[in-house]
């Protein structure tokens, strides 16, 4: 592409003539959710021709199944990025958890001891992830970097990497069905949506905007930011614990290691979600149809035969097509 | 943003055109193969003079306690845990060596060099090293060659200079003929399949493919191949991996070939919760504790490996032999322990035995 | 900003890293030599190369994810260049070197132009870039370079590792640079406040486009000595280097938020890094122990110097 005219200003004219109404208020409001959620329509649509069995029962329970965990963690992702901080320690987090989970499941506690304690223990950490940002003023990449390393670090050293197996059967959560559906995807969409009302509607969510759009306003407005961003981490470590109890359960075995680059496709659901990586904007449904988008995109390039070799470059590039997309439409608005 | 689009584009079906062009079998290697025979007939062994690499200077380490680390390809996993414990074994059973094992927390070639760069300066009497590539490690190796260090490699090779000798868990064509007929037994002459693998750059997973392509096409013709996927060492991944193929090819897939220990219990999972067991077969390379709930079940009939315990044992053993001088080029055999005498083939390398094929009846004789 | 505060946490940092040396050399004999050292030198070159790069665009408040991507690609455009395409090979390795570069003017267009936020779009092309390292390799490594190639990656000039050279060269024109030039000025006025430095008449979108060009071209760099230092291209190389690097800056004092953050204080949390990696796996040290003692002393290093700051201003 031939650019070399790096001088034009950055803020476009407006060439959308403006219609207000029901849809022009959807699109403002839940503008890159609705990106995603036709580019999923049209990877579905477009599939399908090639091969029906990609709409088939099993396959669309693969497909929204299948990554449930990751969106699950990415509705607390979210959350921290909309208060303007990050957290790059979640997969360790969810790496640890699991371990701890399936030691305590096959040590004989009763199953919800072993559900429920990486769920606690998850809010303890980011708890004081949590602390060290707010009130030690450290910045959020500072201390999930040092929390990784921390984290990796001790997995590896507490299980020396040995497998747990011999999980008893009532432990395996994911694999169970509620109202004849899989429970990640019960959960998943449970979550997202009382997460997104809750976002929305409750004062202590939409003071997570303020927070992140502008600190200092928020601030002289009477919001106690150093406790919300506090909160924000252990509500994060909340969602984290319960998407290792969907990830631990999954198979027989639990793979006491960091899920290779677990964190960066959190962190990349949550910001192809249309969650604003400077804070102040985005919902947790764009961050949960993201994660759709992800396993959508997987297994349509399985079906649609394109090289293994390029499948990566491919998803690459459909991010950075939803990037653009979402850009383009926001430019186009102002 | 419409050149961007159109660059988006060509790109795409560039990447199309690309995918019509592929050979069968993706996920191999391009060095030569060399299948065994259909039937078990041992393939003559062709002598070939050692290409192993010397030390420079080494000292007198004869009947000596010496002091070996061992730098695997990561940390972390059951596989290098039971290697790990093998060695430690052997050390205790000698009494003559100090073992640690240390490595990469990622299976990153960077972070492997620099570990054994480190090692080299602490002064190690031995590396043992299980290569994450063959070629990146040379160097290293080579270096710590020239500062009179022995270098005994296991699992996954280097190239042959770069160390003194390399303890070989089964050879690459074994393991495909293992792996093909073990899958051929069970879905017949016709069935297709398809294969998990970790990441396409993996050598020694690179090298079975490569291997079983040619023994499958020597000695099952009829059998399809339908495609291979990534999956990573990524356990939830392989799982949705091989969910995913099993909804495409619906009745057409007979059979999944699990390249690693973690994509292996994961794709027997997927089977198992497809409620496929009987109709889709698994076979692969894995661990037999990860395997045992799916082994029990009758899902999977076969689960090829060899005794990681035993290679690092090996590796230990050939360590001490190399360390005391009694193990020199044109050997050809050396004593390890209680696994008896070990035979030497290609040139430098020390075979372990033929690969051995885990099933329902003695799955439960095993612990790592 | 006064040059004062500026240097108060590069001057806690080098004190660390002196305390660090001293009690190093103490559990090891082996650690303080001129031969530990500059092999520690030889080993630090590419996290170092992209570390200084990192450093002036986290100093304007923006990231590059992109960078092990791009080194990537590089690596593997290097000897597809030569050996498929048949280029001699130093063509072969400036070609990539270009492509490399490229990549790194496309995050800025895409940064610039789009408007995409930095973390968002170097997260895209890290995808994107690693693909195309995959794609184009077809999983094959190209191996076999002539002896003069290694001289890069693995001899030494003047007795001190060749890519050493590089990395100091590259470190005292970036400190120039950062330090005492209009250019570096208008770094720090973009990450202070953007707005104010674009109606102060700055050229801002020029100057990130050309950091982000920068950025890639230490990338690209890193990728030949990396190709040169291991004798082999795969397409996996330098996977999770940009977490090494941005670790590097930050401990080094280059504030995330922007507007802060020295070329010095990078090279001292580069040292520091690899001075912990080193000297505690030489002390017996396990390598999951070191991590996590990195870890620490990042979060540790950081709070110690805002505590300083606060008791300081205030």
């Amino acid at each position: 592409m031939a650019m070399t005219d790096l001088d034009i200003p950055p803020v476009r004219p407006s060439r959308a003539v403006q219609r207000p109404g029901a849809i022009q208020r959807l699109m403002s409001d839940y503008g890159q959710e609705i990106v995603v959620l036709l580019a999923i329509v049209a990877l579905f649509a477009f599939v399908t021709m090639i091969n029906p069995r990609f709409i088939s029962a099993n396959n669309l329970t693969t497909i929204f199944a299948g990554n449930a965990y990751i969106a699950v963690a990415a509705i607390g992702m979210s959350m921290v990025i909309i208060t303007g901080n990050i957290d790059v320690s979640v997969g360790a987090l969810i790496g640890v958890l699991a371990t701890i989970s399936g030691t305590l499941a096959v040590a004989g506690y009763p199953v919800w001891v072993a559900w429920f304690a990486p769920v606690l223990i998850g809010m303890a950490i980011n708890g004081l992830i949590g602390v060290l940002v707010a009130y030690a003023r450290i910045p959020s990449i500072v201390v999930t970097l040092g929390a990784l390393s921390i984290l990796r670090g001790g997995l590896i050293s507490a299980t020396g990497g040995t497998w747990i197996s011999d999980l008893p059967p009532a432990f395996m959560v994911a694999q169970k069905k509620l109202f004849g559906l899989p429970v990640p995807l019960v959960a998943m969409v449970v979550l997202t949506l009382l997460a997104a009302a809750w976002m929305r509607y409750s004062a202590f969510g939409r003071s997570l905007y303020a927070l992140g759009g502008n600190p200092e306003a928020a601030v002289a407005t009477g919001i106690p930011a150093e406790r919300r961003i506090v909160a924000v981490f252990i509500i994060h470590g909340f969602f984290a614990g319960l998407a290792t109890i969907l990830f631990a359960t999954q198979l027989q075995v639990i793979q006491s290691t960091v899920p290779p680059n677990l964190e960066l496709t959190i962190i990349t659901a949550a910001v192809i979600g249309g969650v604003s990586i400077l804070g102040g904007s985005g919902t947790v449904i764009g961050s949960t149809l993201a994660a759709i988008l992800f396993a959508t995109i997987g297994s349509a390039l399985i079906f649609t035969n394109v090289s293994a070799y390029w499948l990566r470059a491919v998803i690459g590039l459909l991010i950075l097509a939803t990037v653009l997309a979402d850009m383009f439409r926001r430019s186009r608005r102002i | 943003m419409g050149k961007v689009l159109l660059s988006a584009i060509l790109a795409l079906s560039f990447s199309t055109s690309l995918s019509q062009a592929q050979s069968a079998w993706t996920g191999g290697d391009d060095l030569p193969t060399n299948p065994l025979a259909c039937d078990a007939t041992a393939p003559t062994p062709t002598a070939k003079p050692y290409d192993g690499g010397v030390p420079t200077n080494a000292p007198d380490r004869k009947g000596k306690t010496i002091t070996v680390v061992d730098v695997p390809k990561l940390v972390g996993i059951g596989y290098f845990n039971a290697t790990s414990k093998g060695i430690a074994d052997a050390a205790k059973e000698m009494g003559t060596m100090n073992a640690k094992t240390d490595g990469p927390s990622k299976a990153n070639i960077d972070d492997q060099i620099t570990l054994i760069d480190n090692y080299i300066t602490s002064g190690v009497d031995g590396i043992l090293f299980a290569a994450n590539d063959p070629v990146a490690i040379a160097p290293v190796l080579k270096k710590a060659l020239a500062a009179g260090i022995n270098v005994v490699g296991y699992d996954a090779n280097s190239t042959p200079d770069a160390r003194q000798w390399f303890v070989n868990q089964a050879e690459f064509n074994g393991i495909a003929k293992s792996m093909v007929d073990a899958m051929a037994a069970e879905v017949g002459e016709e069935g297709s399949f398809a294969i998990v693998t970790s990441t396409f750059t993996t050598p020694n997973q690179a090298r079975w493919i490569s291997e079983m392509a040619a023994y499958q096409a020597k000695c099952h013709p009829k059998m399809k191949w339908l495609e291979t996927v990534e999956a990573q060492e990524d356990n939830i991944l392989s799982f949705n991996q091989a969910n995913t193929l099993i909804n495409k090819y619906g009745d057409e897939l007979k059979g999944i070939f699990g390249m690693t220990s973690v994509a292996t219990p994961a794709a027997a999972d997927a089977v198992t919760q497809a409620n496929k067991c009987g109709s889709v077969a698994v076979v692969g390379l894995a661990t037999p504790n990860a395997m045992k709930p799916y082994v029990s079940s009758g899902c999977v009939k076969s689960v090829v490996l060899w005794n990681p315990v035993d290679l690092g044992y090996a590796a230990a053993y050939v360590m001490r032999a190399v360390a005391d001088g009694d193990l020199k080029g044109g050997a050809t055999s050396v004593k390890a322990g209680k696994l008896g005498e070990l035979s030497v083939i290609n040139g430098s390398e020390i075979l372990l035995g033929a690969p051995f094929v885990f099933t329902k009846d003695n799955i439960n004789d095993f612990d790592f | 900003m006064n040059l004062k505060s500026l240097f108060r946490h590069e001057m806690l940092l080098a004190i660390l890293l002196a305390i660090v040396l001293v009690i190093l050399s103490f559990q090891s004999d082996k650690f303080f030599t001129v031969s530990n050292l500059l092999n520690q030198g030889r080993l630090m070159t590419e996290t170092g190369l992209i570390a200084i790069a990192m450093t002036f665009i986290i100093a304007t408040g923006g990231i590059d994810l992109s960078v092990g991507s791009i080194l990537g690609l590089t690596a593997i455009l290097t000897g597809v260049f030569w050996q498929n395409v048949g280029l001699p090979l130093p063509l072969a390795a400036a070609a990539a070197i270009a492509v490399g570069t490229f990549a790194g003017f496309v995050n800025g267009i895409i940064i610039t132009r789009f408007r995409v936020p930095p973390l968002i779009a170097t997260l895209a092309t890290l995808a994107l870039y690693r693909g195309l390292a995959e794609g184009i390799s077809q999983a094959r490594s190209v191996r076999g370079y002539p002896e003069w190639f290694y001289v890069l990656g693995q001899g030494n000039v003047l007795g001190v590792p060749t890519q050493l050279w590089l990395l100091l060269i590259a470190a005292v024109v970036a400190s120039i640079i950062l330090g005492y030039t209009r250019w570096g000025r208008t770094v720090y006025a973009i990450g202070n406040n953007e707005v104010a430095a674009r109606f102060s008449g700055l050229s801002v979108e020029r100057t990130k486009v050309a950091l982000y060009t920068a950025s890639g071209f230490a990338a690209a760099v890193a990728a030949v000595i990396f190709v040169s230092r291991v004798s082999t291209t795969r397409s996996d190389m330098g996977t999770g280097i940009e977490l090494d690097a941005i670790t590097a800056v930050v401990l080094g004092g280059t504030s995330i938020f922007g507007g802060r953050g020295t070329i010095a204080g990078t090279i001292i949390g580069l040292c520091l890094i690899q001075a912990l990696k080193n000297g505690l796996s030489l002390a017996g040290v396990k390598g999951d122990g070191t991590i996590m003692l990195i870890g620490a002393v990042l979060i540790l290093a950081i709070l110690v110097s805002n505590l300083f700051e606060r008791s300081g201003t205030r």
